[in-house]
Order: structure tokens, then sequence, then C-alpha cells
């Protein structure tokens, strides 16, 4: 699968939660010279239901710490917070929403591009890295299986631990498969199966 | 660039078009990047100006930008650069990359080479340059063969004019600039002629003073894009190389950059007398898509992003320090200064080509035994 570059932002839609008129119109032609498609949302209203965007642009200020609404923004879509007021209440606010980067206002023509790129980098490297961690989370549950099935092993073959997990492993290179896969194999049939005869 | 702002200035004062004159200050922080910021502000400060032409190097730009954004004044920018910037206080007249990079990339793939050596000075404009080409050439299929960078005003050339005899590539794209570019280009045509070999070289910025000073022989059959070049046929460009040459002589030479800013001071000058006034907001308004008959050719600012719609030109040096053109676009280029409208795999991907870039892309599968 190829993934988009972080770095061509053409076409993504960008979702303005912001309040201030001047703003609004800088960030509405920045985006436009950028070749992005612009919706708009009151920062006042409940924010809306999994909204199908790529970024969204979000007036720190706009919204009142101790609301109910304050951390319903915390979304699938990066976030890139405009910040105004640097008290640590309002970042600690902004913290929870994990934003993927930031603007200092007043805002210029410069800077929106780079917070796009960073925007879009790094929820790409969150969705990478909870892909990882899903896979890590999955060889831990089978290492029960894998240690079941070493014991096996070495009951059968009469090996040593380090020498059992090395003859699954190199088996699962051989058969293509994971040590996981084998190990679940190896408890099923109650050995080593036997698949030399088979090619993978 | 001074000498053809004056020289614009003159024109203006001196022409019945317009019922208002300029009065030039002039500051020159000689190319120190610290000295610009301080210019500018002096110029705003004590002079009040309304209206800066200048700034070569983007480091220079962007000293000047903050205080025009502060001031809400207007740079008019004359050179071309990498892009990747849009400041309303900036009126961008050089070309924008998709003006003069892609058009020259887009050549190399069709007609010499998918392979290329690249060498160029270690500063922003190499770099992102670098990377446009890299896009590419990569999307297809061909390959960046080397990326050899040399540091400002470096002129110890040998080392990689070596590599390049070595190695044979079929074409370097050189985005040297100034002294180091005039070395390389000297110390690898002496090579290249000594070892019976013709590399065809490619640059964004080379000038036909540069083709002076580098010397006839070595500066002859570079490939390059540029928006301006004193041999543009037209009646524009005829009137305006007469009156360059009777002003500063029959031997003097204009350079893209010169041209540009002269072209920087007459979108001013015709803006200005659209609004009636020098309001720096009225002005950038009468600015926006009024078309000038410039040396260059039609030029007009796209108010979208404050760069100009310009003609993409490819040329030949050619002995007596002059550019052949041999390719044009056919009408002038909206500027795209992000390349957001830039699709690398459209460019240099013909039936043939698309083809092999997949035989050549498998080769970076790997085989797992």
């Amino acid at each position: 699968m190829t993934r988009p570059s972080p770095f061509s932002v053409r076409g993504r839609r960008a979702l303005m939660v912001m309040r201030d008129e001047r703003e609004i119109a800088i960030m509405r032609r920045q985006l436009n010279r950028l070749g992005m498609t612009i919706s708009e949302h009151d920062p006042a209203e409940v924010p809306p239901p999994d909204e199908a965007v790529d970024v969204i642009v979000m007036d720190a200020d706009a919204i009142p710490i101790k609301s109910d609404l304050a951390t319903a923004w915390k979304a699938t879509a990066p976030i890139i917070a405009l910040i105004g007021t640097e008290t640590p209440s309002r970042l600690k606010w902004l913290l929870d929403l994990q934003p993927a980067s930031f603007l200092i206002k007043p805002l210029r023509s410069a800077g929106l591009y780079t917070a796009l790129v960073v925007a879009f980098d790094s929820a790409q490297r969150r969705i990478d890295e909870a892909a990882y961690i899903e896979r890590l989370e999955d060889r831990i549950r089978s290492r029960r299986v894998v240690f079941a099935a070493v014991l096996q092993v070495m009951r059968g073959h009469g090996l040593s631990e380090a020498d059992a997990f090395t003859l699954i492993r190199q088996t699962a290179m051989r058969h293509r498969t994971t040590i996981e896969q084998l190990s679940a194999e190896i408890i099923a049939v109650g050995g080593m199966p036997n698949r030399t005869t088979r090619t993978a | 660039m001074r000498k053809s702002a004056l020289m614009a200035v003159d024109e203006v004062n001196q022409s019945d078009e317009f019922d208002f004159a300029f009065a030039p200050h002039l500051r020159d922080p000689g190319g120190v990047v610290a000295a610009y910021h301080t210019a500018c502000a002096d110029l705003i400060r004590e002079e009040h100006v309304d209206h800066i032409v200048g700034c070569y190097t983007s480091a220079s730009r962007k000293q000047v930008i903050p205080i025009v954004e502060r001031t809400e004044r207007l740079l008019w920018h004359p050179a071309r650069y990498e892009g990747f910037e849009s400041s309303d206080n900036v009126i961008y007249v050089g070309a924008a990359p998709n003006q003069h990079v892609v058009p020259l990339v887009r050549h190399m793939l069709d007609h010499i080479s998918d392979e290329v050596f690249c060498i160029g000075s270690n500063y922003v404009w190499t770099w992102e340059t670098n990377r446009v080409i890299r896009e590419i050439v990569t999307s297809a299929g061909g390959r960046i063969l080397a990326e050899r960078l040399l540091e400002l005003g470096e002129t110890a050339v040998d080392h990689i004019v070596k590599e390049i005899i070595d190695r044979k590539p079929p074409v370097v794209f050189n985005t040297l600039v100034g002294e180091s570019s005039y070395a390389f280009m000297r110390t690898l045509h002496a090579a290249a002629t000594r070892a019976g070999l013709t590399i065809p070289m490619l640059s964004c910025s080379l000038c036909e003073p540069e083709l002076k000073l580098i010397g006839s022989a070595a500066s002859v059959g570079c490939i390059t894009s540029s928006a301006y070049f004193e041999s543009i046929e037209g009646p524009e460009n005829r009137a305006f190389v007469a009156r360059w040459k009777a002003r500063h002589g029959a031997d003097s030479n204009l350079s893209v950059d010169g041209q540009s800013t002269y072209v920087c001071v007459m979108l001013l000058a015709r803006a200005i007398r659209r609004a009636a006034s020098a309001d720096v907001g009225a002005v950038r308004r009468a600015a926006a898509n009024h078309r000038y008959d410039s040396p260059q050719g039609p030029v007009w600012v796209d108010p979208d992003n404050n760069h100009c719609f310009l003609t993409p030109r490819l040329a030949r040096s050619v002995p007596g320090c002059q550019f052949k053109i041999f390719w044009e676009a056919d009408a002038p280029e909206r500027p795209d200064p992000y390349l957001s409208n830039l699709d690398p795999m459209a460019i240099g991907t013909g039936a043939e080509k698309s083809n092999d870039a997949m035989t050549k892309r498998s080769n970076h599968l790997r085989v797992v035994k």
C-alpha cells in the first residue's frame, strides 16, 4: 500500500473550527492556495460526529476549558491547534486533545504548510505505531502457546529449551509461517507437524 | 539588478504615460544577510518608502518579510526561488519552481536520460531543487546517480570532476551558484575534452553575464531553464535590449534577474497608475491580473498567491555568450509555489517508459529465502 506523502496536501479536507473572522480569512486563503477543500464548524456547537476530514484546524482559545465540549473534539483526524493564550491551564486542556501540531496567533501566511505536513506525518506515525503495538500485543498473547510448543518439542525430541526454540524458529522460516502459527500447529498435532513434503 | 531598476525608474519618470514620478532610495546590504533587516527597516522608518524592490537570495528575503508584514509594505522580489512561500506582502516576480525546475526535469526525462548526476551549492536552493528532481525522476523509474554538494564559494572542484569523468553519467544537473559554478564548468569542460567525452549539463540559473565570466569555450552547450533570455524575439525585448545597450554599452549583457527587476518596477508603476494611489492595499489589488507586455512576454500577478504568470523557456548556451531558445511554453504558466499541482507520476512516463518503470522498480523487491 502506498501511503500519501505528508508533503502533498492538495485535495485533502480541512475542517476549520475558528471564531475570529480575520483569522478565518487568512486560513481560508492559505488552504485554498494549497489546493485543500474546506469546511467550517462553529466552535460553540457540539462537535460533528465522525466528520470525514483529514485535518482539523482548531482555535484553542475559542472553546471554554470547563465545558463538556472540551475533550469531545478528541477525534481520529489530526488537530492543528491555533494558540493565543499560553497559560498552563489552557495548554493542559490542549495536551488532552493530543494536537498533531500547532500555530501561534496572530496567523501569518507562513507556517501553515509546516503545520499541515507535521500533522499529516504525525497522524501517519500514530497509525503505524498503533498497528505495530497491536502486532506486539498479539505476540504477547501467543507467548503461552509458543511456550507450550517449546515444552512439547523439548520432551518429544529430547532437546534443550534453546535448541527446541531454534528448531521451531527454523521450521517456521522454512514453512514461511510465523513462530506463533507453527506453535499452534505443534500443540494441535501433539508434535512437530510433518510438512517436509510441502513446499511453501 | 540595481542598473535595471534605475533604468525602469528613469523610464517611468520620463514617460507621459505615468502622471507621477518615482523617488528611488538605494541601500546596498552587499549580500550580508543580517544587513537586509537593518537596511529595510531604515528604508521604511527613515525614508518612509511603501514599496521595496530587491533581495536576491531567499535568506535575505526571509530577513525582510517580517518587517514588510509588520509595517504593511510591499516587497517586489525579482529572483526565481525554490517556492514554498506566499506572503501577502511580497509580489514574487521571479519564477516559481513549476516554471523553471519542472520544465527542465521534464525535458531531461523526455530527451536525455532518467539517470542524473546532481551537483550543487550546499544551501536551500539546491536542497529543494534536488528534492523535486529526485521525486520526479524516481517516479518516472529513473535514478539519481549521485548528489554532490559544495559549500557556497568553494572552487576546489577537481575531486567531483574526476568522479564525473570516471563514472560518465548521461547528464549532469548543476545547481551550483557563482564562482563554484564557473570553476566547475571550466574544469569539467577541460577534463571532458581531454577524455573525449560529451556530458550534457543542465542549469536553472545560468545567465548571459555568467557565460562571459565562465569563458566562451566552457560555457557553451549548457541547457538552461529560465523565463528570460536576452535572445527572446519580439518587439518589446528587442527594444528593451537596445535601450539597455544604449545606456550601459554594447558589451553589456542582460540577465534574467536584471530583466525581472525591471519588470518589478514596471508592474509597480502600472499598478500605482491603475489604483491612482501608492497605498499598499490598493496597489496589491490593482496589480492582480493586470497584464503587462514585458520584455519576457506577458506577465501578470496571480492574486491567489502573489506570484506571477510567466512563460517558461529552455535554451542552449551558444558561442558569443548567448542562449539559443529551443522550447517555450504555449502560454504564460500559472505559478504553483507549493507545487501542489505537480503530479510526478505524470511526467516522463510515456507508454514505453512506464514499462521501464515497472521493471526498474521491481529491483527494489528483495527475495526472502
